[in-house]
This record gives structure tokens, sequence and C-alpha cells, in this order.
């Protein structure tokens, strides 16, 4: 036989990886300074493939890393520097311990620090892979920019978190490229388009509060830790392709406006910027004085394989897009004090309003309430006195919901008092098929430009009430069968539809094009024909599948149809019920 | 010098004032005077500093010979019990005046070296040798001692010689004891400490000061190069570092290159005020040495990053970053949605429950239907017995039966072990045997294989199938691992679990946005979210573990509480 005996777990994939605690003791670092360590470098563990191969036969679960990753820890120079931070603390510790003040101080002075500039330029060669990573970074800064400086991380951090957060919204404001917000029971969803990157983000409400205790403070503060170097760099990078100082600079004759008027001190200067900046009501200074004609003509290039038509629908984006950007110019909006502040500012400024406050709520008011060209008033309790003519007063859902609508919503629903339409997550796209709900419908429509349901809903309502007058309650009746009836047939259609077409059918053949109807019916037997055709000519397993599939979609479409009768339910159930109340007041 | 030299004054005893003379050499000399009177010379060898404890008299003189005024303010004697009372100072002065005359101070005496010769018995510059010495002198010398530690005593105690203090410092007026009663309420306070009084200075000789630490080393070295310099400073010749600054002031100032650099301390990574730039520009500090530089310098020169490995740009999870809440999250969500979230909720609840309820029935004490009778027991006892016993039978048979028959037809005379060599004749056959044999197979195989010529069609449907199998295979594999990507790792001892859902009921939804109350934690959810994509593992809390059991014990003012 000859050649050398092979011996077990020397070979294969258990070579491969290491435990963690040899990652460590080959590191020569303590477990926190470790996995502090794996989260800067971006180094995350490893599950194998065959745990009991790489565990050497036992199965107990344990943390593995790639070797590789760790020999590549092995030239970080952080890790020298974590090592001389420990030595630090031991030489701290002596000195105190010995009463030596001075030595403790000149220790102090001397204090081994570090910097993460070089591992975001590692981890992120190119400036599309940050942004690509940003949802973390913004998330965990806007967190903790709302900690309470009571010690459960440095009030550095903090402070650091909170200026960064300040100029990122800053930079959406001047750059107009929020696109949907989501106020949702846990905190507030942005996205935002930067660069052509998506960006989400939460924040969390301002309300005081309180700290789960089943999280690793420790592990979120390194995380933060190297975030906020890379949103400073982000950030830094961002305002410079806006043609804007960095760190910010307030405009000019903003900074005026800005200044308390009555010459009374608010704070110190350089105290009272961040606090300026944060207001989000003043806009920018930029590095070059904007000229007046900024908006120039795109020079618009066919692409390869692109068609008229697609070239049509792009630029219909492009304009819809400029149009959603300028949603609230010219408005004036006005902020009661028991609104929040900070989104309601965020997000008016981000497309063109604007907007301003109580001068006790917060720095930065522009305007007072008695401002005559104040279009808007965003007020939050259940009625006003001393309404001012010449104004909406309006609940702060309207913005929201108009923003996500890409359109003024009208007002009627958002007044003090009135029940309010639901907030619709703008974050769900609906396939075909799918269940949509009548607000959504509604709002899709008045997005298209039309306005049916509006109308003809306050039409119904009023002639219930007529109805309800003279107590004609069979012709009520007879109407909603009616309408039942119409949408049964309504929603046939759209079953058989839905049935027919397959997926080589392009969605748009429906879709209002204006052409001659003759054309289109035949075009749809021919199609319809040689579908007809081809799922005869299918083999036996691709007949399967095709019938699985178009069974799924029928289901599909069946559930939405009973979700739309629930509904249908629940509505006539409510609308009975407010009649009942209504009669009962009246009675 | 004798005589002459500038006298100290030592100190008083009883008997005699006697006046210390330091002298040039290292020999002091002590002048003894007594009442004012010089009345001899004394050396003394044990001298250190100020107090002189063992003088010996050289040199008795004779005669009145004023050597130095000595103060008189005998009438001090009279207070310290330390001292002799002044009724014993006259006999004091009786004694040393007895110790002249025998001494022959007195202008009659003898000369002592004419004097009667005694036995000196062994060295007298030990005490030991003074005490057996039993002369005049020796006598003299341990009064002389006695002194002079009564001297530095009071040195110690007063801090001078209680002869010479001002009354002040050694009376007070005894105004009655008015002040003294008030003051009693404050005495515990004002008493001092223990250990304040033990680290107390015992003498009141203040220490002698250390001329070492006002010493500079290699002192005169450098005042002969600083002259030196001054020398050269005058002609115009300046040293070298200071050279250097001047070129470096007047280049900083001529041409004002740049902005004025000043040397503030960095700011750490985390301070708020840190500066950023752009580190994705060619020219970013982090690379700025290294643009524009031959790679092979580079790389002879610089210590060179190692560059990061492609693989750890994928991350672990495909999952976004952020996760939006489900429609029916919103604060004011529509009724389907709300409603749809509830369910999902609820069926969460619902498998938590089931789970509980199984864990329950598991541990439940029987009930009185199921509890076991005597009868049940009686048969849980016998199980097995009575059947085993029967099929124990059964087998036994059925393995005599196949004793039987198997050994009567197949009854091969084994071979016997060889237990030696093989023939040669053994060997050739086996030989031929093997070659036949692979020989029959060869020819099998190659029959087979004419054969498969004609199985074509079947074989190559045997291919199809199998490789259909391979791709059936391959195909589930891969929509395991998809399946299986989505999901989080197990990358340590505890699992993921998803987070509580963030559920609202209908009836603690919010009317509007100001009576909103919010659910759930965007810190809990980040931390989640982090776990879900495998970034970090879950963990638990380290429990506080307490290394030795706590001992319990009941103070006595506890258990003398009697209720």
């Amino acid at each position: 036989m000859g050649g050398l005996e092979k011996k077990k777990y020397q070979r294969g994939s258990a070579t491969n990886y290491i435990t963690r605690n040899k990652a460590r003791k080959k590191l020569q670092l303590s477990l926190p300074d470790f996995r502090r360590l794996c989260i800067l470098k971006g180094i995350y563990p490893h599950e194998p493939r065959h745990k009991k191969k790489v565990n050497k036969g036992s199965t107990a679960a344990r943390t593995f890393y790639l070797l590789k990753d760790i020999k590549f820890l092995l030239h970080e120079p952080i890790v020298n520097k974590f090592r001389e931070y420990k030595i630090f603390v031991r030489k701290l510790r002596k000195a105190y311990g010995k009463s030596e003040w001075g030595t403790a101080e000149r220790l102090k002075d001397n204090k081994p620090t570090y910097k993460l500039d070089h591992i975001v330029k590692e981890r992120y060669p190119t400036f599309v892979d940050a942004l690509r990573d940003l949802d973390d970074a913004l998330s965990m800064c806007f967190l903790f920019s709302t900690f309470p400086r009571t010690g459960k991380c440095h009030v550095q951090t903090i402070q650091l978190c909170r200026r960064l957060a300040v100029e990122f919204l800053n930079y959406v404001i001047a750059s107009r490229s929020l696109r949907k917000v989501f106020l949702s029971i846990k905190g507030i969803y942005y996205q935002a388009e930067v660069l052509g990157q998506p960006i989400t983000w939460i924040t969390p409400y301002t309300f005081a509060h309180d700290h789960p205790t089943d999280v690793d403070y420790r592990v979120m503060a390194t995380f933060t830790e190297f975030y906020t170097t890379l949103l400073g760099f982000v950030n830094f990078r961002l305002y410079h392709s806006l043609n804007l100082h960095y760190p910010p600079k307030i405009d000019g004759q903003a900074e005026v406006e800005v200044k308390p008027a009555e010459g009374k001190e608010y704070a110190m200067d350089s105290e009272s910027y961040l606090e300026k900046l944060s207001a989000l009501s003043a806009s920018l200074a930029r590095v070059v004085a904007p000229t007046q004609e900024d908006d120039v003509e795109m020079d618009e290039f066919p692409v390869e394989g692109e068609t008229a038509e697609q070239m049509d629908a792009r630029r219909k984006e492009q304009e819809a897009l400029e149009k959603h950007k300028k949603l609230f110019e010219g408005l004036r909006f006005f902020l009661n004090r028991e609104v929040p502040r900070e989104p309601l500012a965020f997000v008016i400024r981000c497309f063109g309003g604007q907007v301003s406050w109580d001068k006790s709520l917060c720095i930065g008011a522009t305007y007072d309430v008695s401002d005559p060209s104040i279009t808007h008033q965003i007020v939050d309790r259940p009625r006003v006195e001393q309404q001012v003519v010449g104004r909406y007063y309006l609940q702060p859902q309207w913005v929201f919901d108009s923003v996500n609508a890409k359109l003024c919503l009208p007002v009627a629903d958002y007044f003090p008092g009135v029940l309010l339409p639901p907030h619709l997550s703008p974050f769900v796209t609906e396939q075909e098929g799918d269940y949509i709900p009548p607000e959504k419908l509604k709002l899709l429509a008045m997005q298209r430009g039309e306005d049916p349901g509006e109308e003809t809903e306050e039409e119904e309502e009023e002639e219930e009430e007529e109805e309800e007058d003279d107590n004609d309650k069979d012709e009520e009746e007879e109407e909603e069968d009616e309408s039942e009836k119409e949408e049964e047939i309504k929603l046939k259609k759209m079953e058989e539809q839905k049935a027919q077409s397959n997926k080589a059918l392009p969605v748009k053949v429906t879709a209002g094009k204006v052409r001659l109807e003759d054309k289109q019916r035949l075009e749809q037997e021919q199609q319809s024909e040689e579908k007809r055709l081809a799922i005869m000519m299918m083999k036996k397993r691709e007949k399967y599948l095709y019938k699985k599939i178009m069974f799924g979609k029928k289901r599909k479409i069946r559930e939405a149809n009973k979700l739309a009768a629930k509904r249908k339910a629940h509505d006539t159930a409510l609308k009975e019920e407010k009649k009942k109340t209504k009669k009962a007041r009246r009675a | 010098m004798r005589g002459t030299g500038r006298g100290v004054y030592v100190g008083v005893n009883g008997r005699g004032r006697y006046a210390a003379c330091k002298g040039g050499g290292a020999e002091r000399h002590v002048a003894l005077c007594v009442a004012g009177r010089l009345v001899g010379w004394g050396g003394g060898s044990v001298c250190t500093g100020w107090a002189v404890r063992t003088v010996r008299v050289l040199q008795p003189r004779g005669g009145a010979f004023p050597a130095f005024p000595i103060p008189e303010t005998g009438s001090a004697y009279a207070v310290l019990p330390v001292r002799p009372s002044p009724h014993a100072l006259p006999t004091a002065m009786a004694a040393v005046a007895e110790s002249l005359s025998f001494l022959g101070l007195t202008p009659s005496a003898r000369d002592p070296a004419t004097a009667v010769r005694r036995r000196n018995r062994g060295p007298r510059n030990r005490k030991k040798g003074w005490k057996r010495w039993a002369g005049p002198e020796a006598r003299l010398g341990r009064e002389i001692g006695d002194f002079l530690e009564d001297v530095t005593l009071q040195q110690r105690v007063a801090g001078g010689l209680i002869a010479e203090q001002p009354d002040a410092g050694l009376f007070f007026v005894d105004t009655g004891n008015a002040e003294k009663g008030r003051k009693r309420k404050n005495k515990i306070r004002e008493k001092p400490l223990h250990i304040d009084l033990v680290l107390q200075p015992d003498s009141k000789v203040p220490p002698p000061k250390d001329i070492l630490s006002h010493q500079i080393p290699n002192g005169k070295k450098e005042r002969r190069r600083r002259q030196f310099w001054e020398r050269l400073a005058q002609r115009g010749v300046l040293p070298r570092a200071e050279r250097r600054l001047q070129t470096r002031l007047q280049n900083a100032a001529a041409p004002p290159r740049g902005p004025p650099r000043e040397k503030a301390p960095e700011k750490g990574r985390v301070d708020p005020g840190r500066s950023f730039y752009d580190i994705w520009a060619d020219d970013n500090p982090l690379e700025r040495a290294l643009v524009g530089q031959d790679s092979w310098f580079l790389q002879q020169t610089q210590k060179q990053r190692v560059k990061r490995p492609p693989r750890l740009q994928q991350k672990p999870s495909q999952l976004p970053a952020v996760e939006v809440i489900a429609p029916g999250g919103s604060y004011n969500p529509t009724f389907e949605d709300h409603q749809a979230l509830l369910l999902k909720a609820h069926e969460v609840e619902v498998m938590k429950k089931r789970a509980e309820d199984k864990v329950e029935r598991q541990l439940r004490f029987p009930t009185a239907a199921e509890a076991p009778t005597a009868e049940t027991v009686f048969r849980e006892q016998c199980e097995g017995l009575l059947e085993e016993s029967e099929g124990e039978e059964e087998e036994e048979e059925e393995q005599k039966e196949e004793a039987v028959g198997g050994a009567q037809p197949s009854d091969p005379p084994r071979p016997p072990l060889r237990p030696g060599k093989k023939t040669e004749q053994q060997r050739r056959k086996e030989k031929e045997a093997r070659a036949q044999e692979l020989r029959r197979r060869q020819e099998k195989a190659w029959r087979c294989r004419q054969q498969q010529l004609f199985r074509l069609r079947s074989l190559g449907r045997q291919l199809r199938r199998w490789e259909q199998e391979l791709l059936r295979r391959r195909r589930a594999r891969e929509a395991k691992r998809r399946e299986m990507e989505g999901r989080p790792r197990r990358l340590g001892r505890i699992k993921y679990e998803d987070p509580a859902l963030e559920v609202q009921l209908s009836d603690e939804l919010a009317e509007s946005l100001r009576t909103l109350k919010p659910e759930g934690s965007v810190l809990h959810d980040r931390f989640k979210s982090l776990q879900k994509r495998s970034l970090i593992e879950p963990r638990e809390r380290a429990k506080f573990k307490r290394k030795y059991r706590l001992k319990y014990v009941e103070k006595r003012a506890f258990r003398e509480v009697t209720l």
C-alpha cells in the first residue's frame, strides 16, 4: 500500500472552519473585542454544511467562522489598537489604584484611538456600494439619535448620530428625493431615492420609549460606531453632489429669518446651529450660487432595443416624478403644537412646501399663525376654535397620504374631527389578481385622473339621506341589489378575463388604448384561438403544469372576490349602524 | 583654635553650664563652664551636630577665665519637673564644686598628670570602658553625657532650652473655669484622632536640610557649557537646533504658503464635531501617498493592506435590511389589512398555545378514569411474560426442526484445515482455476456487450431516465437551498426566533395621530433584524451565577424582637 496514513479531520471542511473561541485565541483578543472587530470588518459567522464533520465528530452547536476570514482579520491594524487599549486600561487602573493622578492624566492624554475610515473604504470600494447598504446605517443613526442621554451609550455617539441624521434629512430635502412615507404603529418608514438607489429607513416616534432589556447594547453600539463613520462619508459625498457646503451651512438670507428677531439670546451660536439645522425650515447654502434656469432639458438618447412606446412610458414616468417632487410647491403650512413637528416639516419641505410653527415650539419658525398667506394648517384636535378664513384646517394624515398618492388629495376627508380614511401602506404593490381594497381603487382612479368614486359616493349618500327622509326603503334595497348584481357581473367579467390571460399575454392589451374595436376584438379572438390550440398541442406534463398555474390564479381571484364580498358586508353593516344612529339621533 | 573658637552654647544642667566650641577640624571641643566661668576643655569623638553625647575632659583650666557670656536664666528652672527643683540647685552647685575640687580645679589642686597612677583597664573610647573606668574624668564625662542627653531632650520636647523660653511659652494665666464649662460640649469633636496624634512629629528639632536635594547633577559641567555657548553667542554663533528653529520661523513668516497649520488634537471617530472627507475620490487622504506611484516601488517600500477577499462582499442573507411592517400595521389600517394581521398574530398565538397544552397534557396528573386500578397494575406487571414464553417455545421448536432438516441434506465433509504449505500441484491448479474464471468473465462481458447492440433503444431510455432523475435531484437540492437561504442560519447554541408580531387590537387602534400609542420597539426590531440576516448569532443574556452559596444568619437584634 504505502503512503502516509490519512487522519480524520485533517482535510476538507474540517480545516476550512474555525470555532469562535479558537479564532479569538488566534487573534489574542477578548470576546467583546473579537465581536467588535468582526462587526467592524463585516465578518460574520458561517454555518457549515456538514456540522459534524467540521466539529470533529461532535454535534454540539457552535459558532464557526471561515478560517480564511480569520486569517484576513489577522492583518487588520486595529487589532493592535485593541491590544493597546487593553494595556492602556490596565495602566490607568494601576495609576488610579496608586493615586498617581499625574500619571493618570498623562495616560488619558495619550489614550490610544482608532479610526474606521480605511475599513469603510475597504468594505465599500465604490460609492454605490455604500448607498446600497445605507438602510441599516440610517435606521441605526435615527434610532440612536433619539436615545436619552442616560448612560445606555456614550453621549458623544448620540450627538454624532443626531448630527448625521439631521444632515441626511437636509440632503433629502435639498435633493427632493423622498418618495414614500408610512406611519406604522412601530415607527415611521421613509423611502427616498438617492442617486437611483431606493433607500428605506425607519425612525421611531419621538415619544419617550422604554429600553428593551433583551437587546445587546454593546453590539448595537458597535454597529452604530461603524455606521456613523459610513454615513458621514456618504453625507459628504451627497452634499458635494448637490454643490452644497459640508458641513452644511444655512443659506444667508434664511439664516437671518431663522434668527430670533427680538434679540433674545436663544443659545450660543455653536450650540444652536445644529438645532437650526434640525428645524429643517431653512435651505442650505450652495458652494456655487444656483442659476435661475436650473432645470435644463435632459438630452434623451434612445437606448438600444428600446421601442418608442417604452421611451414614451419612460418620459411619462419622468414627468410624473417631476410633478411629484413639486407636490406642495407654493403651499404654506402651519403646524399646530400637537402634531409631530419633525416628520411633518421634513415631508412638507421635501415636496417644496413652506412650513412654520409656533415660535415657542422650536427654533426656526419663519411666520406666525396669523399670517394670512397660510394655506394649510395642520391640526390634530377634535375641533378648532376661531378658524381663520382662507386656509384649510387638516389632520396630519393628509400630508402623508397626499405624498403617497402623489397628488394633493381632496381635503374634505381630513377635516378636524372627521373619521379619517385608512392610511394605506405605500410599500405594498398589488400583483395582478390580488384583492385591492376599495380605498386603494379610488386612489388609483384619482391618480389616473378620473374622479369617479368620490362624487358618486357622495351622491349616493345624499340620495340615501333623501330616501331616509322619504322612508322609502324598498327602492334603496333594490338599488343595492342592483349594485350588487352589477358588481357580481363585473367580478365575473374580471374573473373570465383573468382566467384567459396567461403569462405570455401582455397585460396592457386591455388597458385603455385607442384602437378600433373591431380590430381589437378580432385580435383577441385570434389570440384566444391560438391559445386554445397551443393548449391542445401541449405535452401532458406541460399541460398539467399549466392547469396547475391557472388553477392557482383562479383560486387567487376567488379569494379576492371573497374578500371583496366580506368588505361589502362590513361596509353595509357599518352603514346600517350609521343609519340607525342617525335615526336615533333624529328621533 | 582652642579658646579662640566660635562658641556655641550647648546647655545647662543642674550642676553647671557648658558651652561647646566647634572646632575647625574633625575634632570637636567643648568648653566646660560652670557658673559662667570656663572651667576646662572637653573633647568628644561622639558628636552629632548639636547633640554632643559624651564629652571627655581634655584639659581642666584653673583660674577665673570668662570664656563666653552665658545668660543667667536660672529662674526658669523651677517650672518643669524634668529640671531639678530650685532647691536642688545649690546642692548641685556644691556637688560640682566638690568635683572640681577633686579634679584639682582649685588653685591648690594637684596636677592630674602627677596624680596617683591607676591602672587603665581596657580602652576608654566606648561607654563600656568608661563604666569600668572609675576615675574622676570618667565621672565628669558621665555627667556631661547625662547633661547633653538632657539638653537634647529639652530640644526635642520644647524646641529649645527651657531656660531660654520666654515666660509666655511656659506659663499661662489661669482665669478660672468659666470658659471651660462652655467648651466642654465640643470637646469630643475637638479631640484629634489617635492616628493623627501618632503621626505627629515626635521631636521639635527641625529635620536637617537635605543638601543633596538642592544640588544639580553635573551642575559644574552644565554651567561651563552654558558659559561656553554664551561666549559663542556673543560672537554670533548659535547652536544647530536654534538655527533650524530660526530658519523655520523665518520661512513661515516670509511666504504664507497655505493656511497656518494649527495642531489641534485629532478628533476621535465618535466625536460629534469630527470632520469627513471624500473617501471615494482618487486623492483621498487614505491613499494620497500611494497615488501615481509605481506598483513595484510601493510593493518594495510600503506595507500594503491585504486585499479584502471578494467572497466577503456578499452578505450572508439576501433579506432587506429594513423590512416594512405589513399594511395592517398602519396606525390607521384598512379593515382587511388589519384583520389579516390579526389573523397572523392569532395563528402564532394558537401555535404557542398548542405547544403549551401539549406539555401540560403530558405532565397532567391522571384523572380517576385513567388512574391505574389493581387490575391494570397486575396486567402491566405481567406484560410480556405469558406471551413471551409461548413465542419462545415456538421458536425453539422451529429451531429444532431447522437443525434436524438442515443437517441431513447438506453434509459435505469439511475440508480439513491445512496447517502446512500448499503443494506445487495445488498452486498450479488454483492458478489455472483463476485464469479460467477470468477468461469466463471476459467472455461473458463480451457477449453482453454484443447483446447490448440489440438493446440500444432500451439503453438509451435507461440513460435518459437516469439523467432525468439526476436533474430532478439537482433541482430539488437547489430548491431546498433557496428555501434555506431566506431562513436565518443556525449560528450557535441558540436558535433564532421570530420576534412577537406588533399588532394593535381593534379597540386599541388610535383615532388620530395624536392619540397613537406606539407598539413594539425599533431598537428591538433592528436587533432582531441583524439576527435574522445572520449578521450576529442569537445569544441570551449571561445569567448571574453565584460562586458560593449565600449563608443566612439571623442577627441578634432581629432575633430579640418578640411580638
